[in-house]
Protein backbone atom coordinates (compact mmCIF):
# COMPACT_ATOMS: atom_id res chain seq x y z
CA UNK A 1 0.00 0.00 0.00
CA UNK A 2 1.75 3.41 -0.83
CA UNK A 3 1.78 6.64 1.57
CA UNK A 4 -1.52 8.46 -0.47
CA UNK A 5 -3.37 5.44 0.26
CA UNK A 6 -2.31 4.86 3.60
CA UNK A 7 -3.05 9.01 4.54
CA UNK A 8 -6.54 8.64 2.87
CA UNK A 9 -7.42 5.66 4.98
CA UNK A 10 -6.62 7.36 8.05
CA UNK A 11 -8.63 10.51 6.92
CA UNK A 12 -11.65 7.97 6.40
CA UNK A 13 -10.89 6.08 9.49
CA UNK A 14 -10.45 9.32 11.73
CA UNK A 15 -13.87 10.95 9.94
CA UNK A 16 -15.82 7.68 10.47
CA UNK A 17 -15.09 7.37 14.13
CA UNK A 18 -16.56 11.10 14.33
CA UNK A 19 -13.73 13.51 13.08
CA UNK A 20 -14.30 17.15 14.11
CA UNK A 21 -12.43 19.76 13.21
CA UNK A 22 -10.08 21.70 15.65
CA UNK A 23 -8.10 25.24 15.88
CA UNK A 24 -4.94 25.66 15.13
CA UNK A 25 -3.36 29.29 16.74
CA UNK A 26 -0.27 30.58 14.88
CA UNK A 27 1.08 33.48 16.23
CA UNK A 28 2.34 36.18 13.78
CA UNK A 29 6.57 36.35 13.38
CA UNK A 30 8.21 38.09 15.88
CA UNK A 31 9.73 42.12 15.21
CA UNK A 32 12.99 41.82 14.50
CA UNK A 33 15.03 44.40 17.17
CA UNK A 34 11.43 44.74 19.00
CA UNK A 35 12.61 44.79 23.04
CA UNK A 36 8.98 45.41 24.21
CA UNK A 37 8.14 41.32 22.37
CA UNK A 38 11.25 40.51 24.40
CA UNK A 39 9.88 41.80 27.52
CA UNK A 40 6.53 40.66 27.50
CA UNK A 41 5.26 44.36 26.94
CA UNK A 42 3.87 43.48 23.28
CA UNK A 43 1.35 40.59 22.54
CA UNK A 44 1.71 39.38 18.87
CA UNK A 45 -1.03 38.45 16.42
CA UNK A 46 -2.76 35.21 16.14
CA UNK A 47 -3.94 33.26 13.56
CA UNK A 48 -5.90 30.59 13.98
CA UNK A 49 -6.11 28.15 11.24
CA UNK A 50 -8.60 25.07 11.00
CA UNK A 51 -7.30 21.30 11.63
CA UNK A 52 -9.70 18.50 10.18
CA UNK A 53 -10.42 15.84 10.77
CA UNK A 54 -8.84 15.00 14.06
CA UNK A 55 -10.20 12.72 17.39
CA UNK A 56 -9.87 13.54 20.62
CA UNK A 57 -9.56 10.95 23.89
CA UNK A 58 -9.17 11.87 27.55
CA UNK A 59 -5.34 10.58 28.74
CA UNK A 60 -5.70 12.11 32.14
CA UNK A 61 -7.37 14.79 34.09
CA UNK A 62 -5.47 17.49 32.54
CA UNK A 63 -4.19 15.66 29.39
CA UNK A 64 -5.83 14.79 26.10
CA UNK A 65 -4.47 12.76 23.16
CA UNK A 66 -5.78 14.44 19.76
CA UNK A 67 -5.23 12.00 16.46
CA UNK A 68 -5.24 14.06 13.82
CA UNK A 69 -4.53 13.25 9.74
CA UNK A 70 -1.35 13.64 8.00
CA UNK A 71 -2.72 15.02 4.86
CA UNK A 72 -4.17 17.97 7.26
CA UNK A 73 -1.27 18.72 8.92
CA UNK A 74 0.44 18.03 5.44
CA UNK A 75 -1.55 20.87 4.02
CA UNK A 76 -0.81 23.25 6.51
CA UNK A 77 2.92 22.49 6.88
CA UNK A 78 2.80 23.57 3.08
CA UNK A 79 0.11 26.79 2.97
CA UNK A 80 1.83 28.76 5.96
CA UNK A 81 5.83 27.66 4.44
CA UNK A 82 7.10 25.33 7.26
CA UNK A 83 9.86 23.21 6.47
CA UNK A 84 8.29 20.41 8.60
CA UNK A 85 5.59 19.18 10.49
CA UNK A 86 7.31 19.39 13.85
CA UNK A 87 8.41 23.19 13.20
CA UNK A 88 4.87 23.90 12.57
CA UNK A 89 4.04 22.37 16.18
CA UNK A 90 6.43 23.83 18.10
CA UNK A 91 5.16 27.20 16.78
CA UNK A 92 1.94 26.80 17.05
CA UNK A 93 1.03 28.79 20.76
CA UNK A 94 -1.73 25.76 21.34
CA UNK A 95 -4.98 24.17 19.73
CA UNK A 96 -8.33 25.65 20.55
CA UNK A 97 -11.07 23.26 21.22
CA UNK A 98 -14.36 24.12 21.72
CA UNK A 99 -13.12 28.14 22.74
CA UNK A 100 -10.59 26.27 25.40
CA UNK A 101 -6.68 26.71 24.50
CA UNK A 102 -4.91 23.57 25.06
CA UNK A 103 -0.77 23.79 24.99
CA UNK A 104 0.71 21.17 22.82
CA UNK A 105 2.87 19.02 25.04
CA UNK A 106 4.19 16.52 22.48
CA UNK A 107 3.79 15.35 18.75
CA UNK A 108 4.61 11.65 17.89
CA UNK A 109 3.50 10.25 14.10
CA UNK A 110 2.89 6.92 13.15
CA UNK A 111 4.12 6.16 9.90
CA UNK A 112 2.70 3.89 7.34
CA UNK A 113 4.29 3.00 3.60
CA UNK A 114 7.35 5.21 4.41
CA UNK A 115 5.17 7.99 5.62
CA UNK A 116 3.53 9.56 8.46
CA UNK A 117 -0.08 8.56 8.38
CA UNK A 118 -1.20 9.92 11.18
CA UNK A 119 0.13 12.38 13.95
CA UNK A 120 -0.56 12.03 18.10
CA UNK A 121 -0.80 15.00 19.44
CA UNK A 122 -1.00 15.57 23.63
CA UNK A 123 -2.47 18.65 24.72
CA UNK A 124 -2.64 19.98 27.86
CA UNK A 125 -5.34 21.66 29.53
CA UNK A 126 -5.06 25.13 31.13
CA UNK A 127 -4.87 24.84 34.60
CA UNK A 128 -7.60 26.93 35.18
CA UNK A 129 -9.84 24.75 33.86
CA UNK A 130 -8.17 22.19 36.30
CA UNK A 131 -10.77 20.78 38.95
CA UNK B 1 10.61 45.88 40.63
CA UNK B 2 9.81 45.25 36.99
CA UNK B 3 12.54 47.57 35.72
CA UNK B 4 15.32 45.88 37.30
CA UNK B 5 14.12 42.70 36.15
CA UNK B 6 13.92 44.51 32.38
CA UNK B 7 16.97 46.31 32.97
CA UNK B 8 19.08 43.17 33.89
CA UNK B 9 17.55 40.72 31.12
CA UNK B 10 18.70 43.61 28.74
CA UNK B 11 22.17 44.08 30.19
CA UNK B 12 22.76 40.39 30.55
CA UNK B 13 21.25 39.53 26.57
CA UNK B 14 23.73 42.46 25.50
CA UNK B 15 26.84 41.12 27.74
CA UNK B 16 26.37 37.41 26.47
CA UNK B 17 25.89 38.77 22.90
CA UNK B 18 28.93 40.61 23.12
CA UNK B 19 30.92 37.54 24.75
CA UNK B 20 29.69 35.36 21.86
CA UNK B 21 27.58 36.57 18.92
CA UNK B 22 27.23 33.19 17.60
CA UNK B 23 24.72 31.79 20.44
CA UNK B 24 21.29 32.95 18.85
CA UNK B 25 17.89 31.13 18.84
CA UNK B 26 14.80 31.48 16.72
CA UNK B 27 11.69 32.92 17.92
CA UNK B 28 8.31 32.97 16.10
CA UNK B 29 10.86 33.29 12.81
CA UNK B 30 12.85 35.87 13.81
CA UNK B 31 16.58 35.45 15.06
CA UNK B 32 17.64 36.84 18.61
CA UNK B 33 20.59 36.84 21.13
CA UNK B 34 20.02 32.99 22.68
CA UNK B 35 18.93 34.36 25.94
CA UNK B 36 15.05 34.70 26.68
CA UNK B 37 12.82 35.26 30.11
CA UNK B 38 10.58 32.36 30.51
CA UNK B 39 7.67 34.87 31.68
CA UNK B 40 8.08 37.00 28.74
CA UNK B 41 7.15 34.64 26.25
CA UNK B 42 4.31 32.53 24.82
CA UNK B 43 3.75 29.53 27.50
CA UNK B 44 5.34 26.32 26.24
CA UNK B 45 6.53 22.61 26.69
CA UNK B 46 9.27 22.97 25.25
CA UNK B 47 12.75 23.76 26.65
CA UNK B 48 15.44 24.41 24.37
CA UNK B 49 18.70 23.98 24.30
CA UNK B 50 21.96 25.96 23.86
CA UNK B 51 19.75 29.13 25.01
CA UNK B 52 19.94 30.73 28.24
CA UNK B 53 16.51 30.72 30.39
CA UNK B 54 15.99 33.07 32.94
CA UNK B 55 13.50 32.96 35.30
CA UNK B 56 12.68 35.12 38.23
CA UNK B 57 12.06 32.73 42.16
CA UNK B 58 13.03 34.80 45.11
CA UNK B 59 11.92 38.45 46.26
CA UNK B 60 12.70 39.81 49.25
CA UNK B 61 11.83 43.45 50.56
CA UNK B 62 13.98 45.71 53.04
CA UNK B 63 12.10 48.83 53.95
CA UNK B 64 14.31 49.66 56.74
CA UNK B 65 16.01 52.38 54.37
CA UNK B 66 15.00 55.89 52.63
CA UNK B 67 14.46 53.81 49.54
CA UNK B 68 13.22 49.85 50.02
CA UNK B 69 15.84 47.59 48.84
CA UNK B 70 14.64 44.93 46.26
CA UNK B 71 16.03 41.72 46.59
CA UNK B 72 14.89 39.13 43.67
CA UNK B 73 16.78 35.69 43.07
CA UNK B 74 17.54 34.78 39.62
CA UNK B 75 17.35 31.48 37.78
CA UNK B 76 19.44 30.57 34.76
CA UNK B 77 19.01 27.82 33.14
CA UNK B 78 20.73 26.40 30.53
CA UNK B 79 21.25 22.90 28.62
CA UNK B 80 22.74 21.05 25.45
CA UNK B 81 22.84 17.70 23.61
CA UNK B 82 26.19 18.60 22.30
CA UNK B 83 26.28 18.31 18.37
CA UNK B 84 24.56 15.35 16.33
CA UNK B 85 27.45 15.30 14.09
CA UNK B 86 29.51 14.41 17.27
CA UNK B 87 27.30 11.92 18.11
CA UNK B 88 26.58 14.28 21.69
CA UNK B 89 30.46 13.01 22.77
CA UNK B 90 31.24 17.36 22.78
CA UNK B 91 28.36 18.04 25.63
CA UNK B 92 30.41 18.47 28.38
CA UNK B 93 32.40 21.10 26.32
CA UNK B 94 29.22 22.94 25.28
CA UNK B 95 28.31 22.86 28.46
CA UNK B 96 31.27 24.70 29.77
CA UNK B 97 31.33 26.92 26.88
CA UNK B 98 28.02 28.41 28.41
CA UNK B 99 29.82 28.52 31.87
CA UNK B 100 32.17 30.35 30.85
CA UNK B 101 30.19 32.60 28.66
CA UNK B 102 27.45 33.03 31.77
CA UNK B 103 30.75 34.13 34.08
CA UNK B 104 32.07 36.63 31.60
CA UNK B 105 28.83 38.34 31.55
CA UNK B 106 27.67 38.27 34.84
CA UNK B 107 31.56 38.60 36.84
CA UNK B 108 33.47 40.60 34.43
CA UNK B 109 33.45 44.10 34.68
CA UNK B 110 30.67 46.37 36.13
CA UNK B 111 28.55 44.52 38.45
CA UNK B 112 25.73 47.23 37.70
CA UNK B 113 23.72 49.29 35.20
CA UNK B 114 21.76 52.38 35.50
CA UNK B 115 18.02 51.43 35.83
CA UNK B 116 15.57 51.72 32.92
CA UNK B 117 12.16 51.86 32.32
CA UNK B 118 10.74 50.18 29.29
CA UNK B 119 7.21 51.22 29.86
CA UNK B 120 7.37 53.31 26.76
CA UNK B 121 9.98 53.90 24.04
CA UNK B 122 12.67 54.90 24.14
CA UNK B 123 13.57 53.71 27.19
CA UNK B 124 14.28 56.00 30.30
CA UNK B 125 16.80 55.97 32.20
CA UNK B 126 16.13 56.30 36.50
CA UNK B 127 17.31 57.32 39.43
CA UNK B 128 19.21 54.39 40.90
CA UNK B 129 20.68 51.70 39.60
CA UNK B 130 20.14 47.67 39.24
CA UNK B 131 23.42 45.74 40.51
CA UNK B 132 23.92 42.25 41.39
CA UNK B 133 26.37 39.34 43.01
CA UNK B 134 28.52 36.89 41.14
CA UNK B 135 26.83 33.81 39.55
CA UNK B 136 26.13 30.56 41.88
CA UNK B 137 26.27 27.42 39.66
CA UNK B 138 24.86 24.21 40.92
CA UNK B 139 25.57 20.69 39.91
CA UNK B 140 25.11 19.52 36.55
CA UNK B 141 22.45 17.09 36.21
CA UNK B 142 21.95 14.51 33.46
CA UNK B 143 18.68 14.00 31.73
CA UNK B 144 19.15 11.21 29.02
CA UNK B 145 21.22 12.72 26.50
CA UNK B 146 20.66 16.42 27.57
CA UNK B 147 23.02 17.97 29.93
CA UNK B 148 21.27 20.65 32.16
CA UNK B 149 22.55 23.22 34.41
CA UNK B 150 20.86 25.98 37.23
CA UNK B 151 22.91 29.08 37.74
CA UNK B 152 21.71 31.36 39.93
CA UNK B 153 22.09 35.25 40.47
CA UNK B 154 20.90 37.89 43.23
CA UNK B 155 20.23 41.01 41.68
CA UNK B 156 19.58 43.81 43.91
CA UNK B 157 17.52 47.44 42.76
CA UNK B 158 16.06 50.28 44.85
CA UNK B 159 11.85 51.15 44.45
CA UNK B 160 12.12 54.44 43.79
CA UNK B 161 9.11 56.70 44.79
CA UNK B 162 6.45 56.07 42.31
CA UNK B 163 7.87 52.75 40.61
CA UNK B 164 5.76 49.72 40.16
Amino acid sequence: MNAVAVRRAADVLLRGVGGRAVMLRMPAPASVGDVTEQLGLAVPQFQDVELAPVVLERGSATVRTMLVSANAVNELVGSMGYSASSVLFADAFGVLVDDVLMEVESVADTELGGAAAVYRITLREPVALQV
Amino acid sequence: MQNARDTFYVALRDRLAAVNPARTMVVRSVARPGLLVEENELASANAPADVFRLRWTGLRVDATGALPLVVMNCEIRYATDGNAGNGGMDRGRLLAAMDAELVAAVNAGLQNVVKMSYAALPAVAMGTNVWWGDVAFAAATVNGERLERLATVEVFSFQEAGEL
